[in-house]
Protein backbone atom coordinates (compact mmCIF):
# COMPACT_ATOMS: atom_id res chain seq x y z
CA UNK A 1 0.00 0.00 0.00
CA UNK A 2 1.28 3.43 -0.92
CA UNK A 3 0.89 6.14 1.69
CA UNK A 4 0.91 9.87 0.88
CA UNK A 5 0.72 12.60 3.47
CA UNK A 6 0.72 16.25 2.50
CA UNK A 7 0.64 19.38 4.61
CA UNK A 8 -0.46 17.50 7.72
CA UNK A 9 -1.05 19.50 10.90
CA UNK A 10 -2.31 18.18 14.23
CA UNK A 11 -3.06 20.31 17.27
CA UNK A 12 -3.62 19.30 20.88
CA UNK A 13 -5.39 22.42 22.13
CA UNK A 14 -2.92 25.26 21.67
CA UNK A 15 0.02 22.92 21.14
CA UNK A 16 0.96 22.19 17.56
CA UNK A 17 2.12 18.56 17.54
CA UNK A 18 2.58 18.38 13.77
CA UNK A 19 3.02 21.32 11.45
CA UNK A 20 2.75 21.02 7.66
CA UNK A 21 4.32 17.58 7.43
CA UNK A 22 4.54 15.84 4.05
CA UNK A 23 5.67 12.25 3.82
CA UNK A 24 5.37 9.39 1.37
CA UNK A 25 5.86 5.68 2.00
CA UNK A 26 6.47 3.38 -0.98
CA UNK A 27 4.71 0.08 -1.35
CA UNK A 28 6.54 -2.86 0.22
CA UNK A 29 9.29 -0.65 1.69
CA UNK A 30 10.24 0.32 5.21
CA UNK A 31 10.02 4.05 5.83
CA UNK A 32 11.67 5.34 8.98
CA UNK A 33 10.43 8.34 10.94
CA UNK A 34 13.15 9.47 13.30
CA UNK A 35 13.51 12.35 15.68
CA UNK A 36 13.81 13.24 19.35
CA UNK A 37 11.24 12.65 22.05
CA UNK A 38 8.20 14.85 21.50
CA UNK A 39 9.02 15.56 17.86
CA UNK A 40 5.56 14.32 16.83
CA UNK A 41 6.46 10.83 15.59
CA UNK A 42 3.76 8.97 17.54
CA UNK A 43 1.20 11.63 16.69
CA UNK A 44 1.96 11.05 13.01
CA UNK A 45 1.19 7.33 13.32
CA UNK A 46 -1.98 8.05 15.30
CA UNK A 47 -3.10 10.49 12.61
CA UNK A 48 -2.62 7.79 9.95
CA UNK A 49 -4.60 5.25 12.01
CA UNK A 50 -7.32 7.81 12.76
CA UNK A 51 -6.80 8.10 16.52
CA UNK A 52 -6.24 11.87 16.52
CA UNK A 53 -8.08 14.61 14.70
CA UNK A 54 -6.25 16.29 11.88
CA UNK A 55 -6.51 20.08 11.77
CA UNK A 56 -5.15 20.45 8.26
CA UNK A 57 -3.70 18.44 5.39
CA UNK A 58 -4.35 15.22 3.55
CA UNK A 59 -3.58 11.55 4.14
CA UNK A 60 -4.21 9.01 1.43
CA UNK A 61 -3.64 5.29 1.10
CA UNK A 62 -3.44 3.98 -2.47
CA UNK A 63 -5.15 7.21 -3.46
CA UNK A 64 -8.07 6.84 -1.01
CA UNK A 65 -8.49 9.90 1.23
CA UNK A 66 -8.38 8.87 4.91
CA UNK A 67 -8.86 12.04 6.91
CA UNK A 68 -12.65 11.82 7.21
CA UNK A 69 -12.72 8.08 7.84
CA UNK A 70 -13.08 6.64 11.37
CA UNK A 71 -10.34 4.26 12.63
CA UNK A 72 -12.42 1.14 11.93
CA UNK A 73 -12.80 2.13 8.26
CA UNK A 74 -9.04 2.68 7.94
CA UNK A 75 -8.45 -0.74 9.47
CA UNK A 76 -10.79 -2.21 6.87
CA UNK A 77 -8.53 -0.72 4.16
CA UNK A 78 -5.60 -2.68 5.59
CA UNK A 79 -3.96 -0.31 8.07
CA UNK A 80 -2.75 -1.74 11.39
CA UNK A 81 -1.05 0.11 14.24
CA UNK A 82 1.24 -1.23 16.93
CA UNK A 83 0.80 1.84 19.11
CA UNK A 84 2.91 3.85 21.51
CA UNK A 85 2.87 2.12 24.90
CA UNK A 86 1.78 -1.13 23.17
CA UNK A 87 -1.79 -0.78 24.46
CA UNK A 88 -2.50 -4.50 24.74
CA UNK A 89 -5.94 -5.35 26.08
CA UNK A 90 -4.83 -5.84 29.70
CA UNK A 91 -7.43 -8.44 30.72
CA UNK A 92 -7.12 -10.56 27.59
CA UNK A 93 -4.60 -13.36 27.24
CA UNK A 94 -1.81 -13.29 24.67
CA UNK A 95 -3.81 -15.54 22.32
CA UNK A 96 -6.92 -13.40 22.74
CA UNK A 97 -4.93 -10.23 22.11
CA UNK A 98 -3.58 -11.77 18.93
CA UNK A 99 -7.08 -12.81 17.92
CA UNK A 100 -8.41 -9.26 18.29
CA UNK A 101 -6.10 -8.39 15.39
CA UNK A 102 -7.88 -10.98 13.25
CA UNK A 103 -11.38 -10.24 14.48
CA UNK A 104 -12.62 -8.77 11.20
CA UNK A 105 -10.99 -11.32 8.93
CA UNK A 106 -13.23 -13.50 6.82
CA UNK A 107 -10.65 -16.24 6.14
CA UNK A 108 -11.07 -17.65 9.63
CA UNK A 109 -9.53 -21.02 8.84
CA UNK A 110 -6.18 -19.33 8.18
CA UNK A 111 -6.02 -17.41 11.45
CA UNK A 112 -4.67 -20.39 13.40
CA UNK A 113 -1.82 -20.77 10.91
CA UNK A 114 -1.03 -17.06 11.21
CA UNK A 115 -0.95 -17.31 15.01
CA UNK A 116 1.57 -20.15 14.62
CA UNK A 117 3.58 -17.91 12.28
CA UNK A 118 3.65 -15.17 14.94
CA UNK A 119 4.85 -17.76 17.48
CA UNK A 120 7.62 -18.72 15.06
CA UNK A 121 8.58 -15.06 14.82
CA UNK A 122 8.45 -14.57 18.61
CA UNK A 123 8.80 -17.96 20.36
CA UNK A 124 8.53 -16.27 23.76
CA UNK A 125 4.87 -15.45 23.00
CA UNK A 126 4.04 -19.10 22.62
CA UNK A 127 5.29 -19.82 26.15
CA UNK A 128 3.26 -16.90 27.46
CA UNK A 129 0.13 -17.52 25.36
CA UNK A 130 -2.19 -18.03 28.35
CA UNK A 131 -0.91 -15.00 30.31
CA UNK A 132 -2.91 -11.82 30.59
CA UNK A 133 -1.67 -8.78 28.69
CA UNK A 134 -1.05 -6.83 31.88
CA UNK A 135 1.22 -9.54 33.27
CA UNK A 136 3.68 -9.49 30.37
CA UNK A 137 7.12 -7.85 30.50
CA UNK A 138 7.69 -4.79 28.32
CA UNK A 139 9.42 -6.81 25.63
CA UNK A 140 6.72 -9.48 25.60
CA UNK A 141 4.05 -6.79 25.31
CA UNK A 142 5.94 -5.34 22.37
CA UNK A 143 6.01 -8.68 20.58
CA UNK A 144 2.34 -9.27 21.30
CA UNK A 145 1.36 -5.81 20.02
CA UNK A 146 3.28 -6.39 16.79
CA UNK A 147 1.79 -9.87 16.50
CA UNK A 148 -1.70 -8.44 16.95
CA UNK A 149 -1.03 -5.98 14.12
CA UNK A 150 0.35 -8.74 11.88
CA UNK A 151 -2.71 -10.91 12.49
CA UNK A 152 -4.88 -8.35 10.75
CA UNK A 153 -2.84 -9.12 7.59
CA UNK A 154 -2.17 -5.44 7.00
CA UNK A 155 -1.11 -3.79 3.77
CA UNK A 156 0.29 -0.89 5.80
CA UNK A 157 1.89 -1.62 9.17
CA UNK A 158 2.55 1.27 11.55
CA UNK A 159 5.14 0.41 14.20
CA UNK A 160 5.73 2.75 17.12
CA UNK A 161 9.07 2.15 18.85
CA UNK A 162 9.23 -1.62 18.32
CA UNK A 163 12.68 -1.81 19.94
CA UNK A 164 11.54 -0.15 23.17
CA UNK A 165 11.82 -2.41 26.20
CA UNK A 166 13.61 -5.17 24.36
CA UNK A 167 16.86 -6.72 25.55
CA UNK A 168 19.75 -5.71 23.23
CA UNK A 169 20.03 -9.28 21.97
CA UNK A 170 16.36 -9.31 21.00
CA UNK A 171 16.51 -5.92 19.23
CA UNK A 172 18.42 -7.50 16.34
CA UNK A 173 15.88 -10.31 16.07
CA UNK A 174 13.06 -7.78 16.03
CA UNK A 175 14.80 -5.86 13.21
CA UNK A 176 15.08 -9.07 11.18
CA UNK A 177 11.44 -9.85 11.84
CA UNK A 178 10.42 -6.41 10.56
CA UNK A 179 12.56 -6.83 7.43
CA UNK A 180 10.95 -10.20 6.79
CA UNK A 181 7.44 -8.71 7.07
CA UNK A 182 8.39 -5.95 4.61
CA UNK A 183 9.77 -8.53 2.14
CA UNK A 184 6.37 -10.22 2.15
CA UNK A 185 4.99 -7.05 0.52
CA UNK A 186 3.75 -5.09 3.55
CA UNK A 187 4.45 -1.36 3.60
CA UNK A 188 5.93 -0.40 6.95
CA UNK A 189 6.18 2.98 8.62
CA UNK A 190 8.65 2.65 11.45
CA UNK A 191 8.92 5.20 14.24
CA UNK A 192 12.07 4.81 16.29
CA UNK A 193 14.16 6.57 18.88
CA UNK A 194 16.92 4.13 17.97
CA UNK A 195 17.70 6.02 14.76
CA UNK A 196 20.68 3.95 13.75
CA UNK A 197 18.65 0.75 13.90
CA UNK A 198 15.72 2.30 12.02
CA UNK A 199 17.90 3.74 9.25
CA UNK A 200 19.84 0.52 8.81
CA UNK A 201 16.73 -1.47 7.85
CA UNK A 202 14.76 1.27 6.03
CA UNK A 203 14.68 2.42 2.41
CA UNK A 204 13.55 5.98 3.03
CA UNK A 205 13.67 8.17 6.10
CA UNK A 206 12.16 11.38 7.40
CA UNK A 207 13.48 13.42 10.30
CA UNK A 208 11.00 15.27 12.49
CA UNK A 209 11.91 18.07 14.85
CA UNK A 210 9.36 19.90 16.99
CA UNK A 211 6.50 18.83 14.76
CA UNK A 212 8.15 19.76 11.45
CA UNK A 213 9.76 17.56 8.86
CA UNK A 214 13.27 18.97 8.52
CA UNK A 215 15.06 16.35 6.46
CA UNK A 216 14.23 13.45 4.19
CA UNK A 217 15.93 11.11 1.78
CA UNK A 218 17.19 7.60 1.23
CA UNK A 219 17.93 5.97 4.60
CA UNK A 220 21.51 5.10 3.67
CA UNK A 221 22.30 8.74 2.81
CA UNK A 222 20.90 9.89 6.12
CA UNK A 223 22.89 7.24 7.95
CA UNK A 224 26.02 8.75 6.37
CA UNK A 225 25.02 12.37 6.98
CA UNK A 226 27.52 14.21 9.16
CA UNK A 227 25.07 16.60 10.88
CA UNK A 228 22.66 13.79 11.60
CA UNK A 229 25.42 11.66 13.04
CA UNK A 230 26.37 14.38 15.49
CA UNK A 231 22.85 15.04 16.77
CA UNK A 232 20.82 11.86 16.35
CA UNK A 233 23.13 8.96 15.80
CA UNK A 234 25.41 9.67 18.71
CA UNK A 235 28.75 8.95 17.10
CA UNK B 1 -34.05 -27.57 55.94
CA UNK B 2 -30.44 -27.25 54.77
CA UNK B 3 -31.15 -28.50 51.25
CA UNK B 4 -34.19 -26.26 51.02
CA UNK B 5 -32.12 -23.27 52.10
CA UNK B 6 -29.53 -24.19 49.48
CA UNK B 7 -32.15 -24.28 46.75
CA UNK B 8 -33.47 -20.89 47.81
CA UNK B 9 -29.89 -19.59 47.90
CA UNK B 10 -29.25 -20.95 44.41
CA UNK B 11 -32.45 -19.40 43.06
CA UNK B 12 -31.66 -16.08 44.65
CA UNK B 13 -28.01 -16.13 43.45
CA UNK B 14 -28.95 -17.05 39.89
CA UNK B 15 -31.60 -14.32 39.74
CA UNK B 16 -29.12 -11.75 41.06
CA UNK B 17 -26.55 -12.87 38.49
CA UNK B 18 -29.01 -12.30 35.67
CA UNK B 19 -29.81 -8.84 36.98
CA UNK B 20 -26.22 -7.86 37.69
CA UNK B 21 -24.43 -9.25 34.62
CA UNK B 22 -26.44 -7.09 32.24
CA UNK B 23 -26.05 -4.02 34.44
CA UNK B 24 -22.28 -4.44 34.78
CA UNK B 25 -21.81 -5.28 31.08
CA UNK B 26 -23.45 -2.01 30.10
CA UNK B 27 -21.38 -0.08 32.62
CA UNK B 28 -18.17 -1.83 31.57
CA UNK B 29 -18.55 -0.88 27.92
CA UNK B 30 -20.32 2.44 28.04
CA UNK B 31 -19.72 3.81 31.55
CA UNK B 32 -23.50 4.17 31.83
CA UNK B 33 -24.93 3.56 35.30
CA UNK B 34 -28.25 2.44 33.87
CA UNK B 35 -30.93 3.38 36.38
CA UNK B 36 -33.51 2.07 33.91
CA UNK B 37 -32.13 -1.48 34.17
CA UNK B 38 -34.97 -2.52 36.48
CA UNK B 39 -37.49 -1.23 33.94
CA UNK B 40 -36.14 -3.70 31.38
CA UNK B 41 -36.84 -6.44 33.96
CA UNK B 42 -40.36 -5.04 34.19
CA UNK B 43 -40.70 -4.98 30.38
CA UNK B 44 -39.76 -8.67 30.31
CA UNK B 45 -42.38 -9.44 32.95
CA UNK B 46 -45.13 -7.46 31.17
CA UNK B 47 -44.19 -9.09 27.87
CA UNK B 48 -44.78 -12.49 29.45
CA UNK B 49 -48.11 -11.29 30.86
CA UNK B 50 -49.29 -9.98 27.47
CA UNK B 51 -48.11 -13.05 25.59
CA UNK B 52 -49.61 -15.59 27.98
CA UNK B 53 -52.78 -14.03 29.38
CA UNK B 54 -54.44 -12.02 26.58
CA UNK B 55 -52.66 -13.84 23.73
CA UNK B 56 -52.84 -17.26 25.32
CA UNK B 57 -49.30 -18.30 24.37
CA UNK B 58 -47.49 -21.03 26.27
CA UNK B 59 -45.40 -19.63 29.16
CA UNK B 60 -42.23 -21.45 28.10
CA UNK B 61 -42.47 -20.01 24.58
CA UNK B 62 -43.14 -16.56 26.03
CA UNK B 63 -39.90 -16.51 28.10
CA UNK B 64 -37.39 -16.21 25.20
CA UNK B 65 -39.74 -13.84 23.34
CA UNK B 66 -39.91 -11.60 26.39
CA UNK B 67 -36.10 -11.59 26.66
CA UNK B 68 -35.84 -10.69 22.99
CA UNK B 69 -38.41 -7.93 23.37
CA UNK B 70 -36.52 -6.35 26.27
CA UNK B 71 -33.31 -6.66 24.24
CA UNK B 72 -34.82 -4.90 21.22
CA UNK B 73 -36.09 -2.13 23.47
CA UNK B 74 -32.51 -1.88 24.79
CA UNK B 75 -31.02 -1.55 21.30
CA UNK B 76 -33.53 1.17 20.42
CA UNK B 77 -32.89 3.00 23.71
CA UNK B 78 -29.12 2.90 23.12
CA UNK B 79 -29.38 4.27 19.59
CA UNK B 80 -32.03 6.91 20.27
CA UNK B 81 -31.38 8.02 23.82
CA UNK B 82 -27.94 7.08 25.13
CA UNK B 83 -25.84 7.56 22.00
CA UNK B 84 -25.47 11.35 22.35
CA UNK B 85 -24.21 10.87 25.92
CA UNK B 86 -21.32 8.55 25.08
CA UNK B 87 -18.42 9.59 27.30
CA UNK B 88 -20.66 11.78 29.45
CA UNK B 89 -21.23 9.62 32.55
CA UNK B 90 -23.36 12.12 34.43
CA UNK B 91 -25.53 12.95 31.41
CA UNK B 92 -26.08 9.26 30.67
CA UNK B 93 -26.98 8.54 34.29
CA UNK B 94 -29.59 11.31 34.39
CA UNK B 95 -30.91 10.16 31.02
CA UNK B 96 -31.28 6.62 32.37
CA UNK B 97 -33.27 7.97 35.34
CA UNK B 98 -35.55 9.80 32.92
CA UNK B 99 -35.95 6.65 30.83
CA UNK B 100 -36.91 4.69 33.97
CA UNK B 101 -39.62 7.22 34.83
CA UNK B 102 -40.88 7.31 31.22
CA UNK B 103 -41.11 3.51 31.00
CA UNK B 104 -42.92 3.30 34.35
CA UNK B 105 -45.34 5.98 33.22
CA UNK B 106 -45.97 4.36 29.86
CA UNK B 107 -46.71 1.01 31.50
CA UNK B 108 -49.05 2.70 34.02
CA UNK B 109 -51.01 4.33 31.19
CA UNK B 110 -51.42 1.05 29.32
CA UNK B 111 -51.86 -1.41 32.19
CA UNK B 112 -52.86 0.84 35.17
CA UNK B 113 -51.10 0.40 38.50
CA UNK B 114 -52.96 -2.80 39.37
CA UNK B 115 -51.04 -5.94 40.20
CA UNK B 116 -51.28 -8.45 37.40
CA UNK B 117 -50.48 -12.10 37.72
CA UNK B 118 -49.66 -14.93 35.40
CA UNK B 119 -51.01 -18.40 36.20
CA UNK B 120 -48.33 -20.64 37.65
CA UNK B 121 -47.04 -22.81 34.80
CA UNK B 122 -45.32 -25.20 37.15
CA UNK B 123 -46.76 -26.58 40.33
CA UNK B 124 -46.06 -29.32 42.79
CA UNK B 125 -43.04 -30.17 44.86
CA UNK B 126 -40.27 -32.66 44.66
CA UNK B 127 -39.77 -34.50 47.89
CA UNK B 128 -37.02 -36.76 49.00
CA UNK B 129 -37.75 -38.06 52.49
CA UNK B 130 -38.25 -35.01 54.64
CA UNK B 131 -36.98 -32.55 51.98
CA UNK B 132 -39.54 -30.58 49.98
CA UNK B 133 -38.43 -28.56 46.96
CA UNK B 134 -40.96 -26.45 45.03
CA UNK B 135 -40.71 -27.24 41.31
CA UNK B 136 -41.17 -23.65 40.19
CA UNK B 137 -38.16 -22.50 42.21
CA UNK B 138 -36.04 -25.29 40.80
CA UNK B 139 -37.13 -24.18 37.33
CA UNK B 140 -36.16 -20.54 37.97
CA UNK B 141 -32.79 -21.49 39.46
CA UNK B 142 -32.04 -23.99 36.69
CA UNK B 143 -33.02 -21.76 33.77
CA UNK B 144 -31.24 -18.75 35.24
CA UNK B 145 -28.03 -20.75 35.55
CA UNK B 146 -28.44 -21.96 31.97
CA UNK B 147 -28.77 -18.35 30.78
CA UNK B 148 -25.71 -17.35 32.81
CA UNK B 149 -23.72 -20.24 31.28
CA UNK B 150 -24.87 -19.25 27.79
CA UNK B 151 -23.83 -15.66 28.48
CA UNK B 152 -20.45 -16.82 29.78
CA UNK B 153 -19.97 -18.86 26.61
CA UNK B 154 -20.89 -15.84 24.47
CA UNK B 155 -18.40 -13.60 26.28
CA UNK B 156 -15.49 -16.05 26.38
CA UNK B 157 -15.83 -18.23 23.31
CA UNK B 158 -17.23 -16.12 20.48
CA UNK B 159 -15.90 -13.30 18.34
CA UNK B 160 -18.62 -10.99 19.57
CA UNK B 161 -17.60 -11.74 23.16
CA UNK B 162 -13.96 -11.00 22.35
CA UNK B 163 -15.02 -7.70 20.79
CA UNK B 164 -17.16 -6.85 23.85
CA UNK B 165 -14.22 -7.41 26.18
CA UNK B 166 -11.77 -5.57 23.92
CA UNK B 167 -14.02 -2.52 23.61
CA UNK B 168 -14.55 -2.49 27.38
CA UNK B 169 -10.78 -2.51 27.98
CA UNK B 170 -9.58 -0.03 25.35
CA UNK B 171 -12.21 1.45 23.03
CA UNK B 172 -9.71 3.41 20.97
CA UNK B 173 -7.46 0.49 20.11
CA UNK B 174 -10.49 -1.75 19.57
CA UNK B 175 -11.64 0.75 16.94
CA UNK B 176 -8.22 0.71 15.31
CA UNK B 177 -8.71 -3.04 14.91
CA UNK B 178 -12.09 -2.69 13.26
CA UNK B 179 -14.48 -3.05 16.19
CA UNK B 180 -16.94 -0.25 15.48
CA UNK B 181 -18.66 1.22 18.56
CA UNK B 182 -21.76 1.89 16.45
CA UNK B 183 -22.20 -1.90 16.15
CA UNK B 184 -20.76 -3.19 19.42
CA UNK B 185 -22.37 -0.73 21.84
CA UNK B 186 -26.04 -1.24 20.86
CA UNK B 187 -25.43 -4.99 20.81
CA UNK B 188 -23.93 -4.87 24.30
CA UNK B 189 -26.77 -2.75 25.59
CA UNK B 190 -29.26 -5.12 23.96
CA UNK B 191 -27.61 -8.20 25.47
CA UNK B 192 -27.67 -6.59 28.91
CA UNK B 193 -31.37 -5.89 28.47
CA UNK B 194 -32.05 -9.44 27.24
CA UNK B 195 -30.61 -10.68 30.54
CA UNK B 196 -32.79 -8.22 32.47
CA UNK B 197 -35.88 -9.17 30.45
CA UNK B 198 -35.24 -12.87 31.07
CA UNK B 199 -34.88 -12.20 34.80
CA UNK B 200 -38.30 -10.56 34.72
CA UNK B 201 -39.84 -13.27 32.55
CA UNK B 202 -38.53 -16.16 34.64
CA UNK B 203 -39.75 -14.76 37.94
CA UNK B 204 -43.18 -13.59 36.75
CA UNK B 205 -45.00 -16.63 38.16
CA UNK B 206 -43.31 -16.16 41.56
CA UNK B 207 -43.95 -12.46 41.99
CA UNK B 208 -46.82 -10.28 40.81
CA UNK B 209 -46.32 -7.83 37.94
CA UNK B 210 -46.64 -4.09 38.55
CA UNK B 211 -45.14 -0.91 37.07
CA UNK B 212 -42.82 -0.40 40.06
CA UNK B 213 -41.30 -3.87 40.22
CA UNK B 214 -38.16 -2.56 38.49
CA UNK B 215 -37.08 -0.59 41.54
CA UNK B 216 -36.40 -3.64 43.70
CA UNK B 217 -34.66 -5.33 40.77
CA UNK B 218 -32.43 -2.31 40.18
CA UNK B 219 -31.50 -2.18 43.85
CA UNK B 220 -30.48 -5.85 43.76
CA UNK B 221 -28.45 -5.38 40.57
CA UNK B 222 -26.87 -2.28 42.04
CA UNK B 223 -25.61 -3.75 45.31
CA UNK B 224 -24.32 -6.87 43.56
CA UNK B 225 -22.39 -4.81 41.03
CA UNK B 226 -21.05 -2.36 43.60
CA UNK B 227 -19.88 -5.26 45.74
CA UNK B 228 -18.31 -7.09 42.80
CA UNK B 229 -16.69 -4.03 41.30
CA UNK B 230 -18.43 -1.85 38.69
CA UNK B 231 -17.92 -3.20 35.21
CA UNK B 232 -16.50 -6.58 36.28
CA UNK B 233 -18.28 -9.72 35.03
CA UNK B 234 -16.53 -12.24 37.34
CA UNK B 235 -17.02 -9.79 40.22
CA UNK B 236 -20.77 -9.67 39.52
CA UNK B 237 -21.02 -13.46 39.52
CA UNK B 238 -19.15 -13.90 42.80
CA UNK B 239 -20.99 -11.05 44.49
CA UNK B 240 -24.33 -12.51 43.33
CA UNK B 241 -23.48 -15.81 45.02
CA UNK B 242 -22.37 -14.07 48.23
CA UNK B 243 -25.45 -11.83 48.43
CA UNK B 244 -27.88 -14.47 47.16
CA UNK B 245 -26.71 -16.95 49.77
CA UNK B 246 -26.66 -14.41 52.60
CA UNK B 247 -30.13 -13.26 51.63
CA UNK B 248 -31.53 -16.80 51.44
CA UNK B 249 -29.98 -18.08 54.65
CA UNK B 250 -31.07 -15.11 56.74
CA UNK B 251 -34.55 -15.01 55.14
CA UNK B 252 -35.09 -18.67 56.00
CA UNK B 253 -33.68 -18.61 59.50
CA UNK B 254 -34.69 -15.11 60.57
CA UNK B 255 -36.68 -12.78 58.32
CA UNK B 256 -36.58 -11.10 54.93
CA UNK B 257 -36.19 -7.67 56.52
CA UNK B 258 -33.21 -8.89 58.51
CA UNK B 259 -31.76 -10.38 55.30
CA UNK B 260 -31.92 -7.05 53.44
CA UNK B 261 -30.38 -5.28 56.41
CA UNK B 262 -27.50 -7.74 56.70
CA UNK B 263 -26.87 -7.67 52.92
CA UNK B 264 -26.43 -3.92 52.93
CA UNK B 265 -24.29 -3.93 56.08
CA UNK B 266 -22.11 -6.57 54.41
CA UNK B 267 -21.72 -4.40 51.30
CA UNK B 268 -20.84 -1.34 53.38
CA UNK B 269 -18.21 -3.28 55.34
CA UNK B 270 -16.60 -4.72 52.19
CA UNK B 271 -16.57 -1.31 50.53
CA UNK B 272 -14.86 0.24 53.56
CA UNK B 273 -12.14 -2.40 53.29
CA UNK B 274 -11.97 -2.40 49.48
CA UNK B 275 -13.65 0.66 47.96
CA UNK B 276 -13.39 -0.53 44.35
CA UNK B 277 -15.38 -3.69 45.13
CA UNK B 278 -14.18 -7.29 45.32
CA UNK B 279 -13.05 -7.54 41.71
CA UNK B 280 -12.71 -3.89 40.78
CA UNK B 281 -9.54 -2.04 39.94
CA UNK B 282 -9.23 1.32 41.59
Amino acid sequence: MRLDISGLSVRYGAVEALNDVSIAAREGCITAIIGANGAGKSTLLKAIAGLVDVSDGQISANGVALVDKPPEARHALGIALSPEGRRLFPELTVVENLMTGAIRRTDRDRVAADITAVYDLFPRLKERRASLGRNLSGGEQQMCAIGRALLSRPSLLLLDEPSLGLAPKVVGEMAHAIERVARSGVTIVLVEQNSRLALSISSDAFLLEAGRMIMSGPAKDMLADKRLQDVYLGT
Amino acid sequence: MLVQTLVIAATSSAYMMLLALGFTLIFGLMRIVNFAHGEFVMLGAYAVYVLTVPCGLNYFVAIPLAGLFAGLCGVVAERLIFRPFLGDELGAMITSLALAIILQGAVMIVFTVDQLSVPRPISGVLHFGSIYLPNDQIFVAGSSFLVVIAFHFLVHHTRLGLALRAVAQDTEIARAYGMAPSVILPLAFGIGCVLAGLAGALTVPLYAVNPFMGEAALLKAFIVVVLGGLGSLPGAMIAAVILGTTDAVISVWFSATMATLVSFVLVVIILIVKPSGLWGRA
